[in-house]
């Protein structure tokens, strides 16, 4: 059964439209991610599942339940906030009580479910402190142990870890997914940070303009994005899209662009000869052979492997990824070519739509994603 | 040479505090000196005799109290009208978005630019015509009109800092809206609360004009008109009681200060910065 359900939502400040008739529905104890960049309605559709912003139109449920008209806290929901907000007057104890407080829990009762909060994560040398007086990881914390103590139907977190340090959001991006398996709840998590995205979810929805452009298990986002702009955004460093001209003969099609001619694999139904957009994933640009010349602008690197940014004759500027011994001068003319099964071709447009057949993309040729858990 | 500069400084302030300071010394004195050592050449700095005489003859033979009881009862009541009305005021100026919210706003502040004097007489007849002169209430209806204002703006500016947050997080966990605002929004309030409620009451405590004006029945007198009235006339001032009931009308005042000062500076702050 679905665990929550936005149907037709629409949202209206004013003239501005901030989320468009936007259709979702997420799976009983999935790890869910928002995802996009800032003012793609991903906060907002957040706050209309919480309850603090009601929808112009449409239907959101939870469970079995349509909870349009429900106060936020009669929606059997806890949220983390990126600020946190901590009550800065009461102590740790008492802000991790406040929400069963509020539900009536007996004084009993809510010291001990307190105190199991505080043991898990690992709060209680600091339960009579007052906010202030913790630290940025500390306050996140307790803030996520607010959510933890009324275990709740479904956890909303908005960009929980983006007030941390680089380690310690490592660090916590673990411990969350961690926390998630052990609870089983579901979890829908608001984020600008496609790591965090791609590493902690079951499935990315991605979304950008108040629209949702894909929604899907991280690999499949990364390997076969829906349109352009799912492309562009997805990937670090970015994937490289050529504007150019599509044609076919007999069965077969051809991506040209800035004297480059490059079969491409079979396309879908919706491919029309003309104008499209060929992208390709840094580590798909296979350089050292190849009958394409590139000349090296920028090698960047990162100690494992190096970012290499290449310019084309035609002026396009493509970025490929290459294992660390490998390295180029800037300045150096190579020789390149892409892989073409792997290559995306997208319709013309900033939201041109994914031509490839769906059963042409190799999933599994992915790079693993980035989980280190070191203390912070 | 930065040691010179030093002292010269500090003389100079001490200058000001004691040009400040002396009139309030000399009312203390005055207040306890026996009335024939009042205008002796040249006068004494310390009383020779000290006498409570005066403070006593106030409080057993005029209507002091009554003043003293009347000025507490409209002081404290304009306070608190003017603080529940500012907080709720000012929170749904800060909270709620609604057509003509900042006009409205700057409208408030309108009373501020006609003088009072202007306002005194219609406010009067108004008054007149509901049938409500000359009572306490007139007086803190009048007080709240001027003190509520700039209460109003000081309390939007300190609620402007309250990130919205944190009442998002009560409502959420399980808090109504009125919940939210008492559990979360008055607790931060509170050094904000406590700089209004201490500028209405030094208002409404020291405001004369309206006081004659508005009141001239001895039961409804605060303060500030009965005692001008009982010991100031055209053809004698009675120095010696007008100075005891000037100390014991700054007594209250100068305790509120000591323990709230710290809130009030705070408030100016906060006020001079967004409002």
């Amino acid at each position: 059964m679905a665990a929550v359900v936005f149907s037709k939502v629409r949202k209206e400040f004013g003239s501005f439209t901030a989320v468009q008739g936007l259709d979702l529905s997420i799976d009983e104890g999935e790890f869910v991610s928002l995802l996009g960049p800032s003012g793609c309605g991903k906060t907002t559709t957040l706050r209309m599942l919480a309850g603090l912003e009601f929808p112009t139109s449409g239907e959101i449920s939870i469970g079995d339940r349509v909870v349009n008209d429900v106060a936020p806290g009669q929606r059997d929901i806890a949220m983390v906030f990126q600020s946190y907000a901590l009550y800065p007057h009461m102590s740790v104890a008492q802000n991790i009580a406040y929400p069963l407080k509020k539900r009536g829990v007996a004084s009993a009762e809510r010291t001990a479910q307190v105190n199991a909060t505080a043991e898990l994560l690992q709060l209680t040398e600091l339960l009579g402190r007052k906010p202030r007086q913790l630290s940025g990881g500390q306050q996140q914390r307790v803030a996520l142990g607010r959510a933890l103590v009324r275990d709740p139907k479904v956890f909303l977190l908005d960009e929980p870890l983006s007030n941390l340090d680089a380690k310690l959001r490592g660090y916590m991006r673990v411990e969350l997914v961690e926390l998630h398996r052990r609870l089983g709840r579901t979890m829908v998590y608001v984020t600008h940070d496609q790591l965090e995205a791609m590493t902690m979810s079951d499935r990315i929805a991605v979304m950008e303009g108040g629209e949702l452009q894909q929604f899907a298990a991280p690999t499949e986002v990364y390997a076969a994005p829906a349109n352009r702009f799912v492309a562009s955004f997805i990937g670090t460093p970015g994937m490289t899209l050529m504007d150019g001209e599509l044609s076919k003969a007999g069965a077969s099609w051809t991506f040209k662009a800035d004297g480059i001619s490059l079969p491409v694999g079979p396309l879908g139904d919706n491919a029309a000869a003309g104008p499209a957009c060929l992208g390709v994933r840094p580590e798909h640009v296979l350089i050292g052979e190849g009958p394409i010349k590139g000349i090296i602008q920028v090698v960047e690197k990162t100690g494992h492997e190096n970012i290499v940014v290449l310019e084309l004759s035609g002026g396009h500027r493509l970025t490929g990824r290459v294992p660390a011994p490998q390295s180029w001068n800037p300045g150096e003319t190579v020789s390149l070519s892409f892989d073409a099964d792997n290559a995306h071709v997208f319709g013309p447009g900033a939201k041109g739509p994914r031509l490839n057949r769906p059963t042409e993309t190799n999933v599994t040729d992915m790079p693993s994603p980035v989980l280190q858990k070191a203390l912070p | 040479m930065p040691t010179v500069k030093k002292i010269a400084f500090n003389i100079f302030a001490w200058g000001i505090v004691l040009a400040v300071a002396f009139p309030l010394f000399w009312m203390l004195v005055t207040s306890v000196k026996p009335g024939f050592e009042l205008f002796r050449r040249p006068p004494t700095m310390l009383p020779e005799t000290w006498t409570f005489e005066h403070y006593w003859h106030l409080i057993q033979r005029t209507n002091f109290l009554t003043y003293f009881r009347n000025s507490v009862i409209l002081s404290t009541a304009t306070t608190l009208v003017v603080v529940a009305i500012g907080t709720l005021g000012a929170y749904s100026l800060v909270r709620f978005k609604f057509r003509g919210r900042e006009s409205l706003a700057f409208l408030v502040l309108f009373t501020y630019l006609l003088p009072s004097v202007v306002l005194i007489i219609p406010l009067y007849l108004l008054l007149v015509n509901i049938g409500l002169s000359n009572t306490i209430f007139s007086l803190v209806i009048a007080y709240t009109t001027f003190a509520l204002p700039y209460a109003l703006w000081l309390l939007r500016s300190f609620m402007a800092g309250i990130p919205e947050d944190l009442e998002s997080a009560a409502l959420v966990d399980g808090a109504s809206r009125l919940g939210a605002f008492w559990d979360v929004i008055l607790p931060q309030l509170l050094p904000g609360i406590i700089s209004t409620a201490l500028f209405t009451f030094i208002l409404s405590w020291n405001e004369y004009l309206y006081a004659l004006v508005l009141v001239n029945s001895d039961s409804a007198r605060p303060l500030t008109t009965g005692v001008m009235n009982m010991l100031v006339s055209s053809f004698n001032i009675e120095w010696s009681l007008l100075m005891a009931a000037s100390v014991m009308m700054s007594v209250p005042l100068i305790i509120a200060f000591a323990f709230l000062q710290s809130y009030l500076t705070r408030g100016f702050g906060a006020g001079g910065v967004k409002g």
